[in-house]
């Protein structure tokens, strides 16, 4: 629609003067809105901040290790006697990436995995089909680390240990481990 | 001009108050169990094992004994977790701002353990300490935990990706 110039003139004032006159039967009744849609957007973005940030922990798990308690009772006689697994770790406080291994009493091994591969293929575990091996899942392990060890490889160490099926994993008492 | 024409040119407009109370609620809650959460943990590197056996605790009663290292940045320790001098700051036991205690304070880590074990029994510790800490640093906290008559202990590592 094309207007001339007079013409699109009269219809603003035209429609202003409407506008106006609606304004005016409205009157001071008009209830005044808030324009809530920014504050929203806000919020919304706060919202999603502490949804994403909250983490609850997720990453994170816990090994249920057993903590050396005095000398413990006798093992009953009519038992045979099981022969602790001892894991002793070393290491130097030059390099904290090498880890020594060592266990039952004198094999070493090269890393964590292939300590879980050696101590699962000691298992004797005829539930699941083990026959091969010299020690019950319940036979003691205790991991022996030299005060120089990181934690994480303790930590390895047991993983390794639970890895392998044993149930029965503790730490060494404090006087034989440093 | 007619009424229905007027009727016509307001700007229809919902409701949104409760949506309001209800996305408030939320954020509330959700900064609230932040806080929670980060005044149990303490900034630190978990160990990162090979094939992690880990699992999730569940619902029990638990005490976090947090071992804090030294202060350390994320960046400096990036490519090589274990590049840290080895050293405990702290130790956390529990929430609150009484819950800090000097690594070697090992009687009072026991004493609040102690404390934790008589208000609830049957009580889970979880054990977290920084992967490059010295086992020298780790072990006497491991004496203090049996000190208080708890037999067990959650040692705290990363969970495998798949879950």
């Amino acid at each position: 629609m094309s207007h001339t110039k007079h013409e699109s003139d009269d219809a603003t004032v035209h429609h202003r003067s409407a506008r106006e006159r609606r304004r005016r039967q409205r009157g001071p009744a008009a209830v005044g809105e808030l324009n809530l849609t920014s504050m929203i957007d806000v919020i919304f973005q706060l919202l999603i901040y502490f949804v994403v940030t909250a983490s609850f922990m997720i990453d994170e798990g816990v090994l249920t290790a057993m903590l050396p308690q005095g000398p413990g009772s006798p093992a009953p006689p009519d038992e045979l006697p099981q022969q602790t697994i001892v894991i002793e770790l070393t290491s130097s406080r030059d390099d904290p990436a090498v880890v020594g291994i060592a266990w039952d009493p004198r094999q070493t091994t090269a890393d964590f995995a292939q300590l879980a591969a050696q101590l699962d293929l000691e298992r004797h575990d005829p539930e699941k089909g083990r026959f091969g091996g010299t020690y019950a899942p319940d036979n003691p392990i205790e991991i022996q680390p030299d005060g120089e060890v990181r934690w994480q490889h303790v930590v390895d160490a047991f993983n390794a240990a639970i890895a392998a099926e044993y149930t029965n994993v503790r730490f060494a008492p404090a006087a034989a481990g440093s | 001009m007619s009424k229905v024409v007027q009727r016509g040119a307001v700007t229809p407009s919902m409701n949104i108050t409760p949506l309001i109370d209800v996305v408030f609620l939320l954020i509330i809650f959700f900064m609230l169990v932040n806080n929670l959460v980060s005044d149990e943990t303490v900034e630190m590197i978990l160990p990162d094992i090979t094939d992690p056996r880990t699992r999730e605790l569940g619902e029990v009663d638990r005490v976090v004994v947090n071992v804090a290292p030294e202060p350390f940045t994320r960046e400096g320790r990036a490519s090589f977790p274990l590049s840290h001098r080895g050293e405990a700051a702290y130790v956390k036991v529990g929430t609150g701002t009484a819950s800090r205690y000097e690594a070697d304070d090992l009687e009072g880590i026991t004493e609040a353990l102690r404390r934790e074990r008589e208000a609830s029994p049957e009580v889970e510790v979880l054990l977290r300490a920084d992967g490059a800490l010295y086992y020298d640093v780790v072990q006497p906290i491991l004496g203090a935990v049996t000190a208080a008559g708890i037999g067990t202990v959650n040692l705290v590592a990363y969970m495998p990706e798949d879950g």
